[in-house]
């Protein structure tokens, strides 16, 4: 967002993801460094021998040797992750879903008079709602019988903390309750690089009790899944002045000075450790800082959403990485790309990383900011003073065409926001821009993951370039259908084989988010707040439309049976249970 | 000359027409008959290449209209003046781009203003040229308000379309100006029609979250002639139109608010808001019955839901960050940031109606006239779904009957450009700019049904004189030079009551604001016959002057700054002051622009120097002037050292004539630019952080209109290099501007700067 914005209407898109395998179940930590082995040595069997006689990772091993092979047997399905699964396919097979939401089946879920109350007359199938801020693009994730989910601090569940905050809440999966929020205070540099309002963008990645998530500030943050009620485990100890760095109380006051500490109580959250990409890396995050975190073995990958300044020209840390990967167990860097991104970076870069195994081979899926998918090999490789995360393949999703034109011309090139989606040795994208530039072409391209080196000429298997731009990542089901939407409102159904295009729907609305695709449905909402549900078919079947009273600028997910979608000011938890249970989750009065 | 008549009647308005942005009621609103029903884009009765984001304004048959031309580093934005019939483009008056943070070919934003008494036509520019031309094209006055005034720039490039009030046009902008004005403000300037001169500047709104071109409405309040905006801070203000005093602000949301407000009934104002993310609502507010204590007092600061007296559900999302509501007699029609075209009640704020017409707005905005609404949308859903054109390539416009229940749809269009700009209807023809082309369809000839405004009521007679209005109020000198003041008498309600006081009747003497930090004064003086004289010696002041005269006082403030050649060492400062983290230091010179806050002089390697300061890191840019607009033919050279380490450094540079020439530390790069976007060069230049070197840069002229900007950087202490680093032509070169500093430090490292020298160029 500059738009203009810079202030623009000078925004950013920020909620764009996608992903693969089955929807994600409760996994075991995967501490492969922790036994003692090194990505540099040895072949692949003598590491998985290794690790599987470490005590704590049998899954470690699988994770490496077979990653997207397995099913991984989960009794309770969680979404504990952007995309449920590390390969980040939009798609689950959880079964018994609502089709619908209102009685008569397409209708408005209202507020009662001028508040933003739920009128419960009309709906169905809700298990509880919970109150968000006013602007929500933090994609729901579940672990453990909780729910994250970042917004922002326009209504304020602690009094404490007013203003303009960015907020990660986690919410009890039966009741909706509050169990404990994250607040973390604006950046002193402004919108330039942490834009108003926009709340905590990054979906968080949740493995056993630790929670990873990138903060508006730039930060790479692991939370205690079970927030400060047990105590507050370090390292990180400084909660209560971090929640009010650069606050300043009586602004422009005579009486203007720093705000106080504010000591933690049992519903905030438990910092383990964080990690400054700005101060540590001279990351220049152009408006807002988002990455949905890729965990594999000991190492958390994320996107330092390094970019442009508010000149949209000039890329104050053009040599700061684009990925980076940290030790998650102390927040230590480790690692950063080698692609050199920076100087060529549109705009900024919000795409979350995907992973996947190509033929046995562990690799990194990163849609760049200079519209290039990229292939990484997860194993730090160390060059000069640095370690390196080095390139496998690389494509450049642009067609030389659009290259005339200059960024962001409706006709010209774009970066990828959308997640690179990895299905059965390809990876699929779109190409999209910060929704502050408005609709222009897109290009959705299917890539052979297999190759090596410049793929550009080689890669593609197929594309379509009569998308428009989309920040939205796509679903694939079992049996090869693609449902991807459009930031001009299109809904497209592809087969995922061979790119054939089956149809298109229009929403008649902007499409930040993406569907969803699970028990036979495909589940879209639109910056018109509505929620509209296809049958997930070859051709095109409306089974309901229900506004949501708000934009809904993030992705449908399921888990334990529960549908979430979450409009800018509210989370819905749907259930297939014909009335409403009601429970309401409000700030305190 | 007396108050109540003349140029202070209001009833100057001898020309029909559409004379500003939103037309003659002020509203979007128009009393012309006989416009189409139907228009296709092959049907225009002609079609100009005149692409940008404005209205056009009409009188005497010629229609004015800001756009751009040109490609590039050459791409120039302002206005040109076509026959309104025909089409014939016949003159332009276009400026360069410079320094400003404008994207994306987001030039002409504004509209121009037509004086309904003189013809005259005012623009304003998206880099901050406020001008004025008489109809035949003439420049009558200009000012660079962004060396003059501070006026700062945004990517988003909105720009506000000046408005003539009697003898004042009055604009606005975010400045950070020097003295009390040098905090970064939403300020209102009005300027005399006539000449130019700064009449008062005013700042009604809370510090700004975004910068505002909410367009002012005037009308009267209490006696007092008055403007209605939205503000910056989420605010709707009303300040008197005479003298720019803040009468009261009501906050409404916590960004911008860009929408003009409406006035209905002299009783309510309405108005929008909303972020492209965040659905904000239409609000009606009971018009207020206050006013400050004293003129000193600021706005009084009222309570919303005091006010409130209805308000759109935020679940319907009638909101919009930029596209402004109209008023068609107790009806508001607008177009919401989704792209629906809303009715709504005035008197109850029942949605009356809503119609899809797109999925985007933005700047555009809905015109009525004849029965019909006449409404632009950003993209044309139609020709996207069908594949026709590219999505972003295709704006629509649609001719709507609104009625009680519905709107019908008469007319749909899809245009070669997106629509940003608002259409315009006169003498039978309705006017629209594209960011491809300016379109005109209707009649051919004279319209029997050609609109005329409404009876404008004679301004009330001015009571007793209360204070003295001091024209201009703001000087900029080079040492020596002289200033002559127009004075007028106003009273309490700020109207005029003798518009003429010859200088020499008052008593002049300088003033330091109770508030000021810096206790300084302009060095200069005032003869007996009231003109202002700058001191001759070549150092930077400022300051202000009381006016007296019997009972009534008036103010102005005044910089000296010296003219080439001129030198800063900064060894003359004494350091008196101490920040938060125990650096002692002083604050920069006082008539430099933009330095305040964001520099300040300390100790550094044994010398004083001005350094880039860090503690808020709202300010990591600062660019600041230290000359006037109209000074060119020099070199400026200056010491220039980064902060540093492996991963991060600054960038520091200077100003010449327009040019920012820059050493960058992390691309470690000599670069010259002038909006980045526009123009850019560079040079790889390996240098090193906390070491010092010397920047030198001029710019070469060409009898042409071209120039050659050169420019050299070396590690001080050695030779001068005899070859420049770095040089960059530019065909449409900037003719002339104010010497400058600049620092960039986005990541905590300071940038020091030294022995800034600005000399001459032979010949």
């Amino acid at each position: 967002m500059s738009y203009n914005n810079h202030m623009v209407r000078g925004i950013l898109p920020v909620n764009c993801r996608a992903s693969l395998l089955e929807c994600g179940g409760k996994r075991s930590a995967t501490p492969l460094w922790e036994a003692g082995l090194d990505w540099e040595s040895g072949v692949v069997a003598a590491l998985c021998q290794r690790t599987l006689n470490a005590s704590r990772s049998s899954l470690a091993s699988l994770l490496l040797c077979a990653f997207a092979l397995l099913p991984l047997s989960t009794h309770a399905q969680d979404w504990p992750q952007w995309g449920g699964t590390p390969a980040r396919n939009m798609y689950c097979p959880a079964t018994n879903l609502p089709d619908h939401f209102t009685t008569g089946k397409s209708g408005d879920i209202k507020f009662k008079g001028a508040s933003e109350e739920i009128d419960l007359s009309n709906v169905e199938n809700l298990k509880w709602s919970a109150k968000l801020g006013s602007q929500s693009y933090g994609n729901v994730t579940v672990a453990h019988g909780r729910v994250f989910i970042g917004t922002n601090n326009e209504n304020p569940r602690d009094q404490r903390h007013v203003g303009d905050r960015s907020i990660l809440m986690c919410f009890d999966e039966k009741t909706g309750e509050l169990l404990w929020q994250l607040v973390v205070p604006k950046l002193a540099s402004g919108k330039v690089n942490d834009w108003e309002s926009l709340g905590l963008l990054s979906s968080p990645t949740i493995e056993g009790d630790r929670v990873y998530v990138v903060s508006s500030r730039c930060e790479v943050l692991c939370l205690d899944a079970k927030g400060m009620a047990d105590g507050n485990d370090g390292p990180f100890k400084d909660e209560a002045k971090y929640v009010v760095k650069d606050v300043i109380l009586d602004k422009g006051k005579p009486t203007e000075r720093p705000a106080p500490p504010i000591e933690p109580g049992p519903k905030d959250a438990d910092i383990i450790w964080q990690y400054d990409m700005i101060g540590e890396l001279g990351v220049f995050p152009h408006n807002a800082s988002d990455c949905a975190p890729l965990v594999i073995g000991d190492m958390v990958y994320v996107n330092t959403s390094n970019g442009q300044d508010w000149t949209h020209s000039n890329i104050p840390s053009p040599n700061a990485p684009s990925l980076i990967a940290l030790d998650k167990r102390t927040g230590e860097f480790l690692a950063e790309d080698d692609a050199k991104i920076g100087p060529r970076i549109f705009h900024g870069q919000w795409c979350s990383p995907s992973t996947g195994s190509v033929n046995g081979r562990q690799l990194i899926f990163f849609g760049g900011g200079d519209g290039l998918c990229y292939a990484f090999d997860p194993r730090p490789v160390k060059e000069g003073d640095s370690s390196y995360l080095k390139k496998v393949w690389w494509y450049d999703c642009n067609p030389p065409d659009r290259k005339k034109f200059k960024y962001p011309a409706a006709e010209g090139p774009s970066e990828i926001n959308a997640t690179p989606v990895f299905w059965k040795n390809r990876v699929y994208t779109a190409v999209g821009q910060d929704p502050e530039h408005g609709e222009g072409v897109g290009i959705l391209t299917c890539i052979d993951a297999t190759k090596t080196g410049d793929i550009t000429q080689t890669g593609k298997i197929w594309s379509y370039d009569k998308i428009h731009r989309s920040i939205s990542t796509v679903s694939i089901t079992p049996d090869g259908l693609l449902f991807v939407g459009d930031f001009s409102g299109f809904l497209h159904c592809f087969d995922a084989e061979t790119g054939k295009l089956y149809w298109t729907h229009d929403m008649k609305a902007h499409m930040w988010s993406s569907t969803l695709v699970a028990d036979g449905k495909v589940y879209v909402g639109d910056e018109d707040g509505d929620l509209v549900v296809f049958e997930a078919s070859k051709e095109m079947k409306i089974l309901s439309t229900t506004n949501l009273g708000a934009p809904i600028y993030s992705t449908p997910v399921v888990a334990d049976g529960i549908l979430y979608v979450s409009s800018n000011t509210h989370l819905f938890a749907f259930q297939s249970t014909g009335k409403p249970m009601v429970n309401l989750s409000q700030p305190a009065p | 000359m007396l108050a109540g008549l003349g140029p202070m009647s209001g009833t100057a308005s001898a020309l029909r027409g559409w004379l500003s942005w939103r037309g003659p009621e002020q509203s979007g609103y128009s009393t012309e008959t006989g416009l189409p029903d139907r228009i296709s884009a092959e049907d225009a009765l002609w079609r100009a290449d005149f692409p940008g984001q404005s209205a056009p304004v009409i009188a005497n048959g010629k229609l004015y209209v800001m756009g751009y031309a040109g490609q590039g580093a050459d791409l120039q934005e302002g206005v040109a003046c076509f026959d309104a019939e025909t089409g014939q483009k016949l003159w332009q008056h276009l400026y360069n781009d410079y320094l400003s943070d404008t994207i994306y070919l987001r030039y002409a934003t504004a509209s121009p203003a037509i004086d309904g008494e003189t013809g005259n036509v005012y623009i304003q520019g998206t880099q901050g040229i406020l001008a004025a031309f008489a109809a035949d094209g003439t420049l009558l006055w200009q000012h660079s308000l962004m060396e003059e005034f501070g006026r700062l720039t945004f990517p988003n490039a909105r720009t506000a379309s000046p408005v003539i009030d009697a003898d004042l046009v009055i604009t606005r902008g975010i400045t950070a100006n020097w003295g009390t004005q040098g905090p970064g403000a939403d300020r209102f300037y009005a300027f005399d029609k006539k000449t130019g001169a700064l009449v008062w500047a005013s700042s009604p709104g809370a510090p700004p979250k975004d910068n505002s071109y909410s367009h002012p409405q005037l009308g009267w309040y209490r006696g007092r002639r008055v403007f209605f905006a939205g503000t910056g801070d989420g605010s709707v203000v009303c300040a008197n139109a005479r003298t720019g005093e803040p009468l009261w602000r009501v906050s409404l949301f916590r960004a911008g608010i860009n929408a003009t407000v409406l006035v209905h009934h002299d009783d309510k104002v309405i108005a929008i808001y909303g972020t492209p993310y965040e659905r904000g609502q239409l609000v009606a507010l009971k018009m207020p019955d206050v006013l400050p204590a004293n003129a000193a007092a600021g706005p009084v600061v009222l309570e919303r839901k005091e006010l409130e007296l209805w308000a759109t559900d935020t679940s319907m999302r009638i909101s919009s960050s930029m596209s402004s509501p109209i008023l068609v007699g107790d009806t508001i029609y607008g177009v919401t940031e989704d792209g629906d075209l809303y009715s709504v009640d005035a008197n109850s704020g029942t949605i009356k109606w809503k119609l899809k017409l797109g999925i985007d707005e933005r700047n555009a905005c809905p015109l009525f006239a004849d029965g019909k609404l006449y409404v632009p949308m950003l993209d044309d859903p139609a020709s996207k779904a069908t594949g026709e054109s590219e999505a972003g390539t295709t704006g629509a416009f649609y001719i709507i009957r609104p009625g009680e229940k519905e709107g019908e749809i008469l007319c749909h269009v899809a245009l070669d450009g997106r629509c940003f700009g608002t259409p315009v209807a006169f003498n039978g023809k309705l006017y629209l700019q594209t960011t491809r082309h300016l379109y005109c369809w209707g009649k051919k000839g004279d319209n029997p049904g050609c609109s005329t405004p409404s009876e404008v009521k004679p301004w009330p007679a001015a009571g007793p004189a209360t204070q003295l209005q001091v024209i201009p109020s703001e000087v900029l000198l080079h040492p020596g030079e002289k200033a002559t003041f127009r004075v007028r008498s106003l009273d309490a309600n700020g109207l005029t009551v003798e518009d003429s006081i010859p200088a020499k009747q008052v008593s002049w003497a300088s003033y330091i604001p109770p508030t000021a930090k810096v206790k300084a004064a302009m060095k200069g003086a005032f003869d007996a016959d009231g003109v202002l004289q700058a001191a001759p010696d070549a150092v930077p002041s400022a300051g202000a002057f009381e006016a007296t005269l019997g009972a009534l006082r008036g103010y102005l403030r005044g910089r000296v700054v010296p003219n080439v050649p001129t030198k800063e060492d900064f060894e003359s400062f004494t350091l008196t002051e101490t920040n938060a983290s125990g650096v002692v230091f002083a604050y920069p010179p006082l008539p430099w622009i933009g330095a305040r806050y964001k520099f300040d002089v300390r100790e550094k390697d044994g010398s004083k120097v001005l350094a880039k300061t860090t503690d808020n890191r709202f300010f990591q840019r600062a660019t600041v002037f230290i000359g006037t607009p109209e000074m060119s033919h020099y070199t400026i050279q200056a010491d220039v050292m980064s902060d540093g380490n492996k991963r991060k450094m600054s960038e520091v540079g200077v100003i010449n004539q327009h040019y920012l020439i820059v050493l960058k530390g992390n691309e470690q790069k000599l670069e010259v630019n002038s909006n980045q976007e526009r123009l850019r060069a560079s040079e790889e230049f390996k240098w090193s952080p906390n070491v010092w070197y010397r920047l030198k840069a001029r710019v070469e002229r060409n009898p042409d209109g071209s120039a050659v900007v050169q420019a050299k950087a070396w590690k001080r202490g050695e030779p001068e290099p005899a070859e420049w680093t770095i040089s960059v032509p530019h065909k449409t070169a900037h003719p002339a501007g104010s010497p400058g500093l600049f620092g960039f430090s986005p990541q905590d490292m300071p940038v020091y700067i030294d022995n800034v020298e600005v000399t001459p160029d032979a010949g």
